[in-house]
């Protein structure tokens, strides 16, 4: 399982989140540069149409491949009143033929997407991994080298931390918390229910780019 | 880097049965060549089979379940003893062989388009020979008795190329062959011959070499035995 929100940013803070990253979780910042795949069922196979997700590592220097399923989310009363999204998460770690492997069990590529930006991966309260990416579109197929942003003024930025059936309280409770350090600079929420950007990011901005970081707002 | 490893699987003459009497005696002469048991084995390999979309002709009343068009009959897992964090899975139409982690049976548990029916293990005991180790055993329905085919690994330490090995091992197989013939038993092991290259594998040994030997070693075990438990 894990527990996730998003939230968008323009890109000209981008740069004082980082700041503001950097500062909260005092660990370096890792590249990112993921490949991904999404691949669907063929329309005769499979008792459900199914999609999975392949993605592909190209920050190091050797590819390596991830496949990956996100499943059903929490759903109730109790899910509706969190302002985090738990849902049903299964990975595991594949060999660069995948795609192949996959096309030869009958899926298709649906269409696939270059993320482009860095990432924090720090302990508070949870195992919390902060991504801020720019999403890009590819022209032509598997052509990475060519992508073009999505939505070039606007960047992605996703809150994630693992989570098990005994224990996604508490880290719903941790991702929460940390969230609440973000507020000046973006809304973060469940996933489909965006909240825009923040108008006043601007100016948490700048005070954060001026006082070079380490400075709570 | 894993070292070498032949498999080899035991053909029973014409009219010959199997029994666990030649797993005994198999066992036996390994002990006899100075092996030294230490320890159980278990390979296993899981046939999965595609799933149609309408569900109405997928076994209900009886009908049986309609293959789904342009997709492979059939996908093969494969979870070796010597490394549980990893698990295969082959696509023979294809001459592929995927390698991923344990999680990899969860994802297609999730998908639904292929259902895991049948899982046959290879298990059995492990012998240390110089240089050499010996795992002799049987190949069994889960949760059944019902032997189903004998075979062997064995696996050479020093060397990790395929074809530096082939001297070694045949010398090997051939003095295995000799103490095995005097017990007189209705047949004798046969090493798989795998088309490594097929499946775009070097001649620099791997886990994923394991998991296509297993694959090729079924089809013949399959083709190859008559079984009386």
């Amino acid at each position: 399982m894990e527990c996730v929100v998003q939230g968008i940013i323009e890109t000209q803070h981008v740069e004082a989140l980082e700041v503001l990253l950097q500062g909260l979780s005092g660990v370096p910042k890792e590249r990112v540069r993921v490949h991904e795949l999404c691949l669907k069922s063929g329309p005769s196979l499979g008792v459900v149409p199914s999609e999975v997700r392949l993605l592909c590592d190209l920050a190091q220097s050797t590819p390596s491949w991830t496949i990956r399923h996100v499943g059903g989310s929490m759903r109730g009363a109790g899910a509706e009143q969190i302002s985090v999204l738990v849902r049903a998460i299964v990975e595991s770690k594949a060999s660069n033929n995948v795609l192949r492997y996959f096309y030869g069990i009958g899926y298709k590529l649906d269409h696939e997407l270059l993320k482009i930006g860095f990432a924090f991966r720090f302990h508070r309260g949870a195992q919390i991994t902060v991504t801020v990416t720019s999403v890009n579109k590819l022209p032509k197929l598997h052509a990475t080298e060519e992508a073009v942003p999505i939505t070039p003024a606007i960047q992605l930025v996703e809150i994630t931390a693992p989570a098990a059936a005994d224990n996604y309280n508490d880290v719903v409770s941790a991702v929460t918390a940390f969230c609440e350090y973000l507020a000046p600079l973006l809304h973060l929420s469940k996933p489909g229910n965006s909240t825009g950007i923040v108008p006043t990011a601007g100016t948490a901005a700048a005070s954060l780019m001026s006082s070079g970081g380490g400075k709570t707002l | 880097m894993p070292p070498v490893k032949w498999l080899m699987h035991w053909h029973p003459n014409p009219g010959a049965t199997l029994n666990s009497q030649i797993l005994a005696e198999a066992s036996g002469c390994a002990e006899s060549l100075g092996g030294s048991k230490d320890g159980r084995w278990k390979t296993s390999i899981i046939f999965y089979r595609a799933m149609a979309r309408d569900g109405a002709s997928a076994g209900a009343g009886g009908a049986p379940p309609q293959q789904p068009p342009d997709v492979p009959r059939e996908l093969l897992g494969v979870a070796l003893h010597e490394r549980p964090g990893l698990y295969f899975s082959i696509l023979r139409s294809h001459r592929l062989v995927l390698q991923a982690d344990a999680a990899f049976p969860q994802v297609m548990e999730k998908l639904q388009s292929y259902k895991a029916r049948v899982t046959l293990n290879f298990e059995g005991f492990q012998y240390q020979l110089g240089d050499f180790c010996l795992r002799i055993g049987k190949c069994v329905p889960n949760n059944s008795e019902t032997l189903r085919g004998i075979m062997m690994e064995v696996e050479y330490y020093p060397l990790s190329s395929i074809e530096k090995s082939r001297a070694v091992m045949e010398d090997f197989f051939d003095i295995w062959q000799e103490t095995l013939a005097k017990k007189s038993l209705p047949g004798h092991f046969i090493h798989v011959e795998s088309n490594f290259s097929e499946y775009g594998l070097s001649d620099h040994y791997s886990f994923q070499h394991t998991a296509v030997q297993y694959a090729t070693c079924l089809q013949q075990l399959m083709a190859a035995v008559t079984v009386r438990g």
